[in-house]
C-alpha cells in the first residue's frame, strides 16, 4: 500500500549476502504458541536493507493474535537483526494488528511492554515462562522415547540427572552407572535446549525428565507423563492449524502479496494491505478472535 | 439423519448462532472486527465452493439458517449458544431473543440456551430469572471475553460468577457453555488457563460445563482438567471444521479426546454460521483416523463412538428423547417444509423402530 516498491534502495537492489543473513537471523524467532520459526510460519511480508539498516514487515494470522505474543516475535526479530555485526540498527513493523501501531513504536523506541501498555495484566516474562514451559513438556517424549527404544529401563530414565547425558556430534551417551547407551543425538539435543530454557535443568545434579508440573516423575507414572507431553505437541500443532487457516484465509495461498512467490524471492518492498473493511478502523481495542 | 454401516446416526449439532452482524447493527469497530474474524474462520476451514460472501455472512436470517440445517436432514436438531456483545452491537449479535424467534417458530427443532454476565450483578440474576420464565432456557452460553465498558472480561471462578452459577443450580439450568478461545487482552494471564473451569466444575458437580472449542489452544490444559472432572465435556466448534483441510490433525485431536475424556463427554457443534451442517456433518461422519492414529491411541471413530459425538451426548445433557423424536420428525412442519418425511419413516409408515 506505501508504494515502497519503488523505493530504489530496497530489494532488488540489496546486497543477496545480507539479506540471506537477515533471513538466517529471522529464522531463529518462533511464534512463542507454536515454537515455530516466523520465516517457516511464512509471516514476513518484506525485509529491506538501507547499508546497516534494515527493515522487517511482518503480519500475524489474525488482528487478534495476542498482542504478548505478537511483542515478543516483533522484539526478537529486532534483537536478532541487530545481532549481525554489519547491522546498526533494526526497525520492526507489525502490520494489520490491533495493536500494531503501538506495538511498532513501542519496539522500534525500545519501550517496554509495560509502557507501551500500561493496563496489561502481567508481564512478558511471565508469558514467556508459560511458553518455555509448554516447549519442555511437548519435547520431552521424543527425549524419552529414544532412551526407551534403546531398552533403558523406566527407573533408569526417571532417575536420569543432567550430567548423565552428553550429546556430541550426531550422538547422545546416556550414562546408566557404567554402562553408557548410545541414542540419536536430536530428540536429546532438542529437549535439552527446552529444558534449559525453561530454566527447569541448569545444573548437572538436576533431574533430567520431569512431570508437567516440574517435579521428578514415579516410574510407573512415566506412561502417563508420555501421553501428556504427546498432548502437549498435539495442542501446538493443533494451534498451528488455526493459525494457518487464518493466515491463508488473510492473505490467500499465495502469500501476503498474492503474488504466488515467498518473500524470499521478491524484489522486496512490496505490502500488501489487507484490503477488508478491518482497514477502516485503527483504534486499539482487542478481543477474542472467535466466538 | 445420517447412515453408516446401515445404521442411522440421530445428529444434533451442539452449538449454533443466528447472529446480525449488518452494518447497521454495529455500533463499535469491534464488532466489525469480530465479523471479520468470524469471516476468516470461515474461509479458512470451508471448502472453497461452499464459501459464503460476507454480505450474506453478516445476516443470513432464519430461513437460510433452517434450510442450512435441516434442508438436507444433515441435523436433526440444534443447540442455540448465544453471544450478546452487546457493547458491539446495538441490537446485540445473537442474543437470546433474537435466537428465540426461530427456536419458538420450530421448538421441537432447536434448544434454547440463555446466557449470563456476573458483572451484571442483580439486574443480571433477575434476567437469568427472566430467561428461565419466559423460555425455560435448560443451559445458559458464557462468553467470559466480552467487552462491557472499562471491563474486558470475567473469570468463572469469581466470587461473582460463582453467585450465577448458584442460581443455574437452583433454577436447574443445568448445561453450562463456556467458551475458551484465543488471548484477548494486552498479556491477559488467561492465555494459557482453563483453570477457572476447573474450580466452577469441582465446586458445582450438579453442573455440566461443556467447553467449546474443546480448549484449543488449550487443548492440553483442557484434557487434562476433564480427566479429572467427571462433569466437564468438550464441544467440537472449530475441532470439527479442521476436516475441511487438517483432516489428519483432527484425527489426533479426536484421539486425545477421546482418550482423555471417553467417548461419552465429547460433543459435535458446528458452530454456524461460521460452519455449514449442510457439508460438515457429512465430512466429519467421513473422518477416518490413520492406522498410526489407531494404534498411538487405541480408539475407533466407529458407528458406536460417532453415534455418541454427533447426537447422544448431547441428547444426555439436554433430557431429548432420540426415539420419540424419530417418531415426532415424521411429520412435523421441517419434516413436511423439506419433504422429508420418507427420509424419518413417516409417509411408508415403515419405520422400524
Amino acid at each position: 500500500m506505501s508504494g515502497s516498491s519503488a523505493d530504489p534502495t530496497s530489494g532488488a537492489g540489496d546486497d543477496p549476502a545480507k539479506r540471506q543473513a537477515v533471513i538466517e537471523r529471522l529464522d531463529r524467532v518462533e511464534d512463542p504458541e507454536l515454537a515455530r520459526s516466523i520465516v517457516e510460519l511464512d509471516y514476513i511480508d518484506a525485509i529491506e536493507i538501507d547499508g546497516g539498516r534494515v527493515e522487517v514487515r511482518f503480519t500475524l494470522p489474525t488482528a487478534w493474535c495476542s498482542p504478548a505474543f505478537a511483542w515478543m516475535m516483533a522484539t526478537d526479530a529486532r534483537d536478532e537483526v541487530e545481532g549481525l555485526d554489519w547491522a546498526d540498527e533494526a526497525r520492526i513493523e507489525l502490520c494489520d494488528h490491533m495493536h500494531g501501531a503501538e506495538i511498532t513504536t513501542g519496539v522500534n523506541a525500545r519501550d517496554t511492554f509495560g509502557e507501551t501498555f500500561p493496563d496489561a495484566d502481567g508481564g512478558v516474562a511471565e508469558v514467556r515462562a508459560a511458553i518455555a514451559d509448554k516447549a519442555r513438556v511437548s519435547t520431552q517424549r521424543a527425549a524419552v522415547d529414544a532412551l526407551l527404544d534403546a531398552a533403558v529401563d523406566p527407573e533408569q530414565v526417571v532417575a536420569l540427572d543432567r550430567s548423565d547425558v552428553d550429546v556430541a556430534g550426531d550422538e547422545a551417551h546416556v550414562d546408566l552407572g557404567g554402562l553408557s547407551v548410545v541414542v540419536d543425538a536430536d530428540p536429546i539435543a532438542d529437549y535439552l535446549d527446552r529444558v534449559e530454557t525453561s530454566g527447569h535443568v541448569t545444573g548437572p545434579d538436576d533431574t533430567l525428565f520431569l512431570t508437567p508440573e516440574g517435579d521428578p516423575i514415579p516410574a510407573e507414572r512415566l506412561d502417563v507423563v508420555q501421553k501428556r507431553s504427546r498432548l502437549a505437541s498435539v495442542n501446538m500443532g493443533g494451534q498451528g492449524a488455526v493459525c494457518d487457516a487464518l493466515h491463508r484465509a488473510r492473505h490467500g495461498p499465495d502469500g501476503p502479496d498474492g503474488s504466488g512467490a515467498s518473500y524470499v524471492d521478491q524484489s522486496g518492498g512490496e505490502l500488501s494491505a489487507y484490503d477488508g473493511d478491518v482497514d477502516e478502523f485503527t483504534s486499539t481495542w482487542t478481543l477474542s478472535s472467535d466466538d | 439423519m445420517y447412515e453408516m454401516d446401515g445404521e442411522e446416526i440421530f445428529v444434533i449439532d451442539g452449538h449454533v448462532h443466528l447472529w446480525d452482524a449488518r452494518q447497521e447493527n454495529i455500533i463499535h469497530e469491534g464488532g466489525e472486527q469480530f465479523i471479520q474474524c468470524f469471516y476468516d474462520y470461515h474461509t479458512g476451514f470451508t471448502p472453497e465452493e461452499k464459501q459464503w460472501d460476507i454480505d450474506e455472512y453478516r445476516h443470513y436470517g432464519a430461513d437460510k439458517m433452517t434450510e442450512d440445517l435441516f434442508g438436507n436432514a444433515a441435523a436433526d436438531m440444534a443447540i442455540f449458544q448465544p453471544t450478546y456483545l452487546d457493547d458491539f452491537y446495538d441490537e446485540g449479535f445473537n442474543t437470546t431473543e433474537q435466537n428465540a424467534e426461530l427456536a419458538e417458530e420450530y421448538p421441537e427443532r432447536f434448544v434454547l440456551n440463555g446466557s449470563f454476565d456476573p458483572r451484571d450483578g442483580e439486574e443480571g440474576l433477575r434476567y437469568l430469572e427472566h430467561l428461565k420464565e419466559e423460555y425455560d432456557i435448560p443451559g445458559v452460553k458464557l462468553y467470559t471475553a466480552e467487552w462491557r465498558g472499562e471491563s474486558k472480561g470475567w473469570r468463572l471462578d469469581s466470587d461473582e460468577a460463582f453467585e450465577f452459577l448458584e442460581k443455574c443450580a437452583d433454577l436447574g439450568i443445568e448445561n453450562i457453555n463456556a467458551h475458551k478461545g484465543p488471548t484477548i487482552r494486552p498479556l491477559n494471564r488467561d492465555a494459557f488457563d482453563v483453570k477457572d473451569i476447573d474450580d466452577a466444575a469441582s465446586s458445582f458437580p450438579e453442573l455440566n460445563f461443556i467447553v467449546n472449542h474443546v480448549g484449543l489452544p488449550r487443548l492440553d490444559d483442557f484434557c487434562w482438567i476433564a480427566a479429572q472432572e467427571p462433569n466437564v465435556y468438550g464441544g467440537l466448534a472449530v475441532a470439527s471444521a479442521m476436516t475441511t483441510n487438517r483432516p489428519r490433525k483432527f484425527g489426533e485431536i479426536m484421539g486425545e479426546l477421546l482418550y482423555w475424556l471417553g467417548e461419552d463427554r465429547v460433543l459435535f457443534g458446528s458452530d454456524y454460521a461460521l460452519w455449514n451442517p449442510d457439508w460438515l456433518v457429512d465430512q466429519v461422519m467421513n473422518a477416518e483416523l490413520t492406522d498410526e492414529q489407531r494404534d498411538e491411541y487405541g480408539v475407533e471413530l466407529d458407528v458406536e463412538t460417532m453415534k455418541k459425538v454427533m447426537g447422544e451426548n448431547v441428547a444426555e445433557l439436554y433430557d431429548i428423547d432420540i426415539e420419540e423424536k424419530k417418531r415426532q420428525f415424521r411429520d412435523d412442519d421441517i419434516t413436511e417444509r423439506f419433504d422429508l418425511g420418507a427420509h424419518y419413516g413417516g409417509d411408508a409408515g415403515a419405520a422400524a423402530d
